[in-house]
């Protein structure tokens, strides 16, 4: 739609007068270089140059406990139910942002998931450029995620003493009325925005030894029987870790919940790891992945094949979060690298 | 936080009434449940339902009887895990909740006219039941039709008094193995693959449909390859550990498919490849 | 009628039954759905006649053995509360050592008074249907248990790792800090409270039944910690799972 400019010495205001419109999250440090998504009054409680959070933002799209339905057993009534909260969700690296279309993509296949769905929308989404690589773990450049692909209502990116701010939505424009910080722009400042992204397709090189397009084709059968994976089996510890913190992973599990009163109730989902043990099992007791290395190949093969076949587009959005987080330090970058060793891939 | 009514959510539930139950074996119960005001399920054969029971949750249940049985369906409840363990306390009279029919069933459409070989193992036959009384039920509709059951004894055997009608039946041909007999037992003992090198059949317009335990596929369908009939014409259904229903969840994944949305009916040629699949 | 329950200690410091006596608003909701008749803690009243047993503490003597038994035959439904019923706790830590020994250390010239056998967990004695880990109990979870034990649907222990749910709630891995945890190794269902709080896993709730030998070893080598000074962690609570042959058929 168009672009409007935010000085930095209004930045502050900026997040204070939202925050009294809205609730607001953005990143914050949490110590250790570590920082995650939370509620923030001012602008100088957020870190705007942080590496991806603990967890996506993933989290207020699909709160990792939702309440799907709530009975009375006494009266023998159940209703479906939604609950949700209005936001802004201020800082959104663009890996997030491709985060959060994977799990549109997912929860708008048919049939619908209208809990996701219109909880969405209650949610305004305010992008912010990386102008630069956050770490050695991320790996967005060979998935296309370093540069922004939409998905936000807003889009910050950092100049000298302003942010360029594109206006992407009547969303965003009503942020731009309601906070009035937002000024004109000048030629100057797209030349900048220009020079930053123009820069960027300098420094973003193909992480992996391996093609956007040829991912795809690397998951092939025959990778279903590689090495890698008994490599992995030896050192994946299933904590769990990848999975949650995984802005595309969006498995659940449904549990019962009853009252202290032993009548009322709730039917709730909850995060799941297709990591842990019990995750494939069958109530007769065979297990279907029963080892570790057969579940990290099933990690794999929904990042980069299951979802290309069905929804022509890669789930591994190259956040980093699931290597930066591994206890037993398995790499995605290596495991790719590795799979394209073992066939002899040539880029 | 805000909470609004859903009334077009994938997750309500159809209040299900009891209207007969009988306990067949110590394992399995029978359950005949009616939805309100008569409705029907509108299910296809080979579909499954979500049962649940408020409180302590639901479990994917396979609908044992044909969608040609109108005004109630029925379900056989395998003793395996917490829901399941309430529905066999369940009586007469007592509601369960019922989200479904979901997933692909077997292909009606397609298997008209053709030559049928039903291969049914142990507890295989509750779905496969679904199909076969709907083929019986519609019996000029399709081709010559061979009913091959097997299960550990003859005690294990379920739906004894139907399975005789069928085995009366002029119009179908029928056979049955146990693993092990009892003095009383009249027919064939051995594994169920042994029935089928026997049975005479034109590959190309043969349909194979299987249901078994995860052991028993390999083996039968090497048989029913020998007898030439093409992988696509093998229909399987498959057992996973479902959640959601509606491919979502995540649990009852192999590979690329949701068992629960793209299967659980599969042709042996769409799942011959995947290797976590048989 | 309301069931009828009744908390029985053994080799315990009790402070699981001062927990429920901490329960507050949650407490009068129980008292509602069951009828407290033995509760040494909190009442003087006692009662043999019980459907519901929670028993706290490890078995120590064969006077306890003796005992539990007794409280098995009386009761429907026997739950194991706290981390010495559960998993024998850290009473399981004399099974390190020579009975004989660790009794004349303790009690010195009075130690021909008393008796003594290897630490056991409830379940390595008499059969258990529900387990209440943690040390203390974790209020949430025995809430959890008791309205499955209510409703007479099991309750699973969830048998993967802290870590799980530790990530869930976004705090920052010990090991990153360069603490030793033993969240990686021990059974889920306690939301990761130690953590949460700063604290690290002791790993009170019991080990997960398959854990991964390998990947652990990896992990140890890693940040350069010694494997006996890990097992020595892990000892502190869950010396009895070596006894673990000894379970009982039934």
């Amino acid at each position: 739609m168009r672009y409007l400019l935010l000085k930095k010495a209004n930045f502050d205001d900026f997040i204070s007068s939202l925050a009294q419109i809205e609730k607001v999250v953005a990143p914050v440090s949490r110590g250790y270089n570590s920082f995650s998504f939370a509620e923030v009054k001012s602008g100088k409680e957020i870190t705007l140059k942080y590496i991806p959070t603990v967890l996506p933002p993933k989290k207020y799209f699909m709160p990792q406990r939702e309440k799907l339905t709530e009975f009375n057993k006494a009266e023998n009534s159940v209703e479906a139910i939604l609950e949700y909260e209005k936001m802004v969700i201020f800082g959104v690296h663009t890996c997030d942002l491709a985060g959060i279309q994977c799990l549109n993509i997912v929860f708008s296949d048919k049939p619908k998931d209208i809990n996701y769905l219109v909880r969405k929308n209650k949610l305004v989404i305010i992008g912010l450029e990386c102008n630069d690589y956050c770490d050695q773990y991320a790996s967005c450049k060979v998935v296309d995620n370093h540069l922004p692909n939409g998905g936000y209502d807003l889009f910050f990116t950092e100049l000298d003493d302003s942010f360029i701010v594109h206006v992407n939505t009547g969303l965003g424009e009503e942020i731009v009325e309601k906070t009035r910080l937002f000024i004109p722009n000048d030629q100057e400042h797209l030349n900048k925005l220009e020079a930053i992204r123009a820069r960027k397709r300098e420094i973003f090189k193909e992480e992996v030894n391996v093609k956007h397009k040829d991912l795809v084709t690397l998951f092939n059968d025959k990778a279903f029987e590689s090495k890698v994976w008994e490599d992995l089996d030896k050192r994946c510890v299933a904590c769990g870790n990848c999975t949650a913190v995984c802005p595309t992973c969006y498995c659940f599990d449904i549990l019962d919940n009853i009252n202290l009163d032993l009548n009322t109730g709730d039917r709730t989902r909850r995060w799941d790891s297709c990591q842990t043990e019990p995750f494939a099992k069958v109530a007769g007791g065979e297990n279907f992945r029963k080892t570790r290395g057969m579940r990290q190949r099933h990690r794999y093969f929904r990042k980069f094949r299951y979802p290309a076949e069905r929804y022509s587009r890669y789930f591994c959005t190259g956040c980093g979060r699931c290597t930066r987080t591994c206890m037993a330090k398995i790499s995605l970058k290596e495991t790719v690298n590795a799979l394209a060793a073992e066939q002899k891939y040539k880029k | 936080m805000k909470k609004a009514k859903l009334t077009d959510s994938e997750y309500l539930v159809k209040t299900g009434k009891i209207l007969r139950t009988k306990q067949m074996t110590k394992l399995e119960k029978y359950f005949e449940i009616a939805l309100p005001g008569g409705e029907n399920l509108e299910h296809e054969p080979g579909q499954f339902v979500m049962v649940s029971v408020p409180g302590v949750g639901e479990a994917p249940i396979s609908i044992s009887s044909s969608p040609t049985k109108r005004g109630s369906f029925e379900l056989v409840v395998r003793k395996a895990g917490k829901v399941t363990g309430v529905l066999h306390t369940l009586e007469t009279s007592d509601t369960v909740g019922i989200r479904g029919p979901f997933g692909k069933g077997f292909p009606t459409q397609i298997l008209e006219g053709n030559d049928l070989i039903f291969v049914a193992g142990g507890l295989g036959i509750v779905p496969l039941r679904s199909l076969i009384n709907f083929v019986i039920d519609n019996r000029r509709d399709f081709g010559k039709v061979d009913i091959l059951l097997g299960c550990k004894t003859p005690q294990d055997m379920l739906f004894g008094e139907e399975v005789d009608e069928w085995s009366k039946r002029l119009d179908v041909n029928f056979s049955c193995t146990v693993d092990r007999a009892d003095p009383e037992w009249k027919g064939n003992v051995g594994l169920i693959t042994s029935l089928i090198p026997g049975v005479t059949l034109d590959p190309e317009r043969t349909f194979g449909v299987v249901v078994g335990p995860p052991i028993m596929y390999k083996f039968v369908i090497i048989e029913l390859l020998k007898k030439n009939i093409p992988e696509r014409q093998i229909l399987v259904s498959l057992e996973r550990h479902m959640k959601c229903g509606v491919g979502k969840c995540g649990h009852c994944q192999i590979q690329n498919y949701y068992c629960c949305k793209d299967g659980p009916v599969f042709t042996y040629d769409q799942i011959k490849d995947k290797k976590e699949a048989l | 009628m309301k069931p009828r329950v009744a908390f029985f200690d053994f080799t315990c410091c009790e402070g699981c039954q001062l927990q429920m006596a901490n329960f507050g608003e949650a407490l009068l909701d129980i008292l509602n759905l069951v009828d407290v008749v033995t509760f040494r803690e909190v009442m003087s009243e006692r009662s043999e006649d019980y459907d519901i047993a929670i028993i706290e503490g490890s078995i120590t003597t064969d006077h306890d053995v003796e005992r539990v038994k007794k409280i098995r035959e009386k009761a429907k439904v026997v739950i194991a509360y706290g981390s010495c019923a559960t998993i024998g706790g850290i009473n399981g830590m004399k099974n390190k050592f020579d009975l004989e020994e660790i009794k004349k250390y303790v009690y010195k010239d009075g130690a021909k008074h008393f008796s003594t056998i290897p630490t056991r967990a409830v379940h390595q004695v008499i059969k258990v249907d529900y387990f209440i880990n943690n040390c203390p109990v974790y209020p949430p979870e025995v809430i959890k248990v008791l309205k499955a034990a209510l409703q007479g649907i099991p309750y699973e222990v969830p048998d993967y790792a802290v870590c799980v749910e530790c990530k869930l709630n976004e705090n920052i891995c010990m090991y990153d800090k360069g603490i030793t945890c033993l969240g990686p190794v021990t059974k889920a269902g306690c939301n990761s409270w130690c953590i949460n709080n700063g604290n690290i896993c002791y790993g009170c709730r019991g080990m997960v039944s398959n854990p991964a030998k390998n990947g652990q070893m990896d992990i140890l080598q890693k940040y350069k910690i010694p494997l006996d000074w890990v097992v020595n962690k892990v000892d502190m609570y869950n010396k009895p799972r070596e006894l673990e042959e000894e379970k009982p058929k039934k």
